[in-house]
């Protein structure tokens, strides 16, 4: 219970800095996707299942921001979270090669789902120019920030087992 | 076991997904109560943050440009005493004008719509999009269509609303379609988005008849004929006009007035031209 409210939280939290504090930084060419980045280390941390719940939550806000057909996002996220719940099996903890390689596959996934659906079908042939000037800044930010996090994520995790522990010992 | 009752989950929510597409595809209006019931809990965490980052900002470079105010201020002054001048010249010019209006009978006046400003409270990180969102909403007058002025020109649309809050979505987006005319010719033109000419801070003008008479610097404003722009906004300022391949027709570039790096005020018309059509654009 507690560790899905700090998890919704943090999604929140993740929301706001991408959509608020982002782009007020002005030398900030790309910016990393944070919903992307949580969503796939708790499908790769915790499961499909959970992957599959994050996914929707992050879907969701994303929806709620932009103002296309409702669905476009939690359809991607809920993927995502599934398919990088797959991995979970090859999940210990000091292992960082894995995650920033999901991280590489993740945000190459997106930007495609994106540029299919609401550029190509629109007849925008320029996948290269795209893929240059949009899709490698934001998939390199996305990389270096998926160090950070990972390693944060995995305190929190930490933190909270030890604590899940501790209050299981007390009852018994 | 476990992992198939995963996928049936997924089906699920896939099946779930597609259905809301389709069906927000054709009319997304019942969602409106979810996202202003949402809203009332993300709006005043967005608008907080916001307010933090941008003081937070500002305290660095108010330092950093207190030292070229001096030089700064001198300048302005210089100007100031131009802008006096000429506000002089065109303030003669305008009772001029209000006499040959009266003259010709025309008491259709431009500029002359009703205004809230709002504070941009969230922007678009990723690089596909160009929305962000303000803190006026449906509460304020603002409605799904309302025009959206910044610096002095027209910067985008209200796409979506909320009881506090409003979706914009900027005329640099790529899927933006304005209907557009030159001042001096009244020739018309379509001035559209386009994600590859974002970087240079242009956006294309197409649509213009060949022979048509609009010329390199040519103010273009929002045209009569347009069902979802008031007339008469100054859009901005056209370049390197050119025939098409086809011979049939002209295009060229236009730089926005308003300026969309550093959004932070806009101000946004209340009232919607109401054609009901929101085709052509």
């Amino acid at each position: 219970m507690k560790r899905t409210l700090i998890n919704l939280l943090l999604m929140i939290a993740a929301f706001t800095i991408q959509n608020c504090v982002f782009p007020l930084i002005p030398f900030l060419s790309a910016s990393p996707n944070l919903l992307l980045i949580l969503t796939f280390s708790f499908g790769f941390m915790k499961g499909q299942r959970a992957g599959m719940l994050y996914g929707v939550l992050a879907g969701v806000l994303l929806d709620l921001f932009y103002s296309g057909p409702f669905g476009f996002y939690t359809l991607f996220y809920v993927y995502v979270g599934f398919v990088n719940g797959i991995c979970t099996k090859y999940y210990y903890e000091e292992y960082i090669t894995l995650p920033l390689v999901l991280s590489v596959l993740n945000e190459l996934a997106y930007n495609l789902y994106v540029y299919v659906f609401r550029f190509l079908i629109r007849g925008r042939l320029n996948i290269f120019y795209y893929f240059r000037e949009l899709v490698i800044p934001e998939t390199i930010f996305t990389v270096v920030t998926t160090l950070f996090i990972y390693r944060l994520l995995l305190y929190i995790n930490r933190r909270l087992t030890e604590f899940e522990n501790r209050r299981d010992t007390t009852i018994v | 076991m476990e992992s198939k009752k995963n996928r049936y989950v997924l089906t699920g929510l896939t099946i779930f997904c597609v259905l809301l597409i389709g069906v927000t595809s054709v009319n997304d209006q019942w969602l409106t109560p979810l996202r202003t019931g949402v809203g009332y809990i993300l709006i005043p965490i967005q608008t907080g943050v916001n307010k933090l980052g941008v003081s937070i900002y500002q305290e660095l470079s108010d330092y950093g440009r207190l030292k070229g105010a001096v030089e700064e201020n001198r300048r302005l002054q210089a100007e100031i005493d131009r802008l006096v001048e000429e506000n002089n010249r065109l303030s003669a010019e305008q009772f001029e004008l209000a006499r040959l209006r009266e003259l010709y009978g025309l008491d259709q006046e431009y500029m002359q719509y009703e205004k809230t400003a709002a504070r941009v409270i969230a922007n678009d990180s990723g690089d596909w999009f160009q929305v962000f969102r303000v803190d006026k909403g449906s509460a304020d007058g603002v409605k799904v269509g309302s025009n959206v002025l910044a610096g002095g020109g027209l910067a985008g649309i209200v796409t979506d609303v909320g009881a506090h809050y409003a979706t914009v979505r900027s005329i640099i987006d790529d899927s933006s379609r304005v209907s557009a005319m030159a001042v001096q010719s009244g020739e018309t033109c379509i001035v559209a988005g386009d994600l590859t000419l974002y970087k240079d801070g242009r956006l294309r003008i197409t649509n213009i008849k060949k022979g048509g008479d609009i010329k390199e610097g040519d103010r273009i404003i929002t045209s009569n004929i347009s069902s979802r722009f008031q007339p008469g906004i100054l859009v901005g300022y056209a370049v390197d006009i050119s025939v098409d391949s086809n011979q049939l027709t002209s295009s060229g570039y236009l730089i926005p007035a308003a300026k969309f790096n550093n959004l932070q005020e806009v101000l946004i018309i209340t009232d919607v031209k109401e054609d009901g059509d929101f085709a052509g654009e």
